[in-house]
């Protein structure tokens, strides 16, 4: 219980750092909406942990609901890691367009 | 006909000078790309009278490549030829590299080190990369040419036009012969001598490739 308290207002905290950013207009709606919906869901999770534990069991899982939520969070973070892979790769080739285009002009 | 030669270069000032000397009786304009070296590439070639393109970073030997290609089709350029730098390859096989496209039998024409001419071939490279590279081509990527890697290349006016050179490190090469095939244009491989001065390019340069085909398709 007091572990659940302890994660809930670390989330209550990111949530209030989240406002912050989109009151400053430091993110766009989308930005924000996206990490909104990303700390309420912890916040399901935490709060729903009993149920998660259910499910995980009905589903044939070994283990525990808060072992289930860490596999899924690293299959997340995998595919973050992915897309800004691809991020890097596309800003890599723009990159090199704007370098050839500065260095055929010089040519002129 | 006007015959250009594009080298990209990388900090090449022990070999530029007689490499460039070496393609002038074969071409009519030498265009070193200088891909952000630190040394005097730039200024030795210049002297040795090429056109000189300035990356101002440095951004691999295939965009080096797509940008001398760039130049060269602005400037007129019916055949353009690649070439390495570092002078592992030999300019007197140029005459044979274009005669096909002279002859209008080929758009582009690679150079093979597997057909019958003798190079060198480090043991790792002849026995383990070259073999590991050729299972790759030839099962994901369809390509049936025996030198997946090779960098001495002919291109017609033609190809220069189809073709655009995405991948900017060396995965370039297979980019080439993957699109020539894509766009059905005519193509002819020649047996070439390679001088290996060191090792080249290493077993993880080749995962390195894949890596670098995988990522840029999936951006496009």
């Amino acid at each position: 219980m007091l572990q659940q308290i302890i994660a809930l207002l670390i989330i209550i905290y990111f949530i209030s750092r989240l406002i912050k950013e989109k009151n400053n207009q430091e993110i766009n709606n989308k930005e924000f909406a996206v990490w909104l919906i990303f700390w309420l869901s912890g916040a399901a999770a935490i709060i729903l942990i009993k149920q998660i534990d259910r499910l995980v069991n009905w589903l044939g899982f070994s283990g525990s609901g808060i072992n289930f939520l860490i596999y899924l969070a690293v299959i997340a973070l995998f595919y973050l890691v992915f897309k800004l892979r691809l991020k890097l790769a596309k800003l890599d080739s723009d990159l090199t367009t704007m370098t050839r285009h500065v260095a055929l002009d010089n040519k002129k | 006909m006007k015959i250009s030669c594009v080298l990209p270069a990388l900090n090449e000032e022990k070999n530029i000078t007689t490499v460039i000397s070496s393609l002038r009786p074969y071409v009519n304009e030498i265009i070193v790309v200088d891909d952000g070296s630190t040394d005097s590439t730039a200024q030795l070639a210049a002297q040795s009278g090429a056109i000189i393109i300035k990356h101002p970073i440095n951004r691999g030997q295939g965009a080096a490549l797509e940008t001398g290609d760039n130049y060269a089709l602005k400037n007129g350029a019916d055949l353009v030829i690649h070439f390495d730098a570092d002078g592992q390859f030999l300019a007197t096989e140029i005459p044979e590299l274009i005669e096909p496209i002279l002859k209008n039998q080929a758009d582009i024409v690679f150079g093979s080190r597997f057909l019958s001419k003798k190079t060198a071939f480090p043991f790792g490279k002849r026995y383990i990369i070259m073999p590991l590279a050729k299972f790759f081509t030839r099962f994901f990527l369809g390509l049936k040419l025996s030198d997946p890697q090779s960098g001495l290349r002919a291109l017609s006016r033609a190809a220069l036009k189809t073709i655009t050179i995405n991948n900017q490190g060396m995965a370039h090469a297979s980019e080439i012969q993957i699109k020539a095939f894509q766009n059905k244009l005519r193509v002819v491989e020649i047996p070439i001598t390679v001088i290996y001065k060191d090792f080249g390019q290493k077993l993880s340069g080749g995962f390195r490739i894949i890596h670098d085909l995988l990522i840029n398709k999936l951006i496009k």
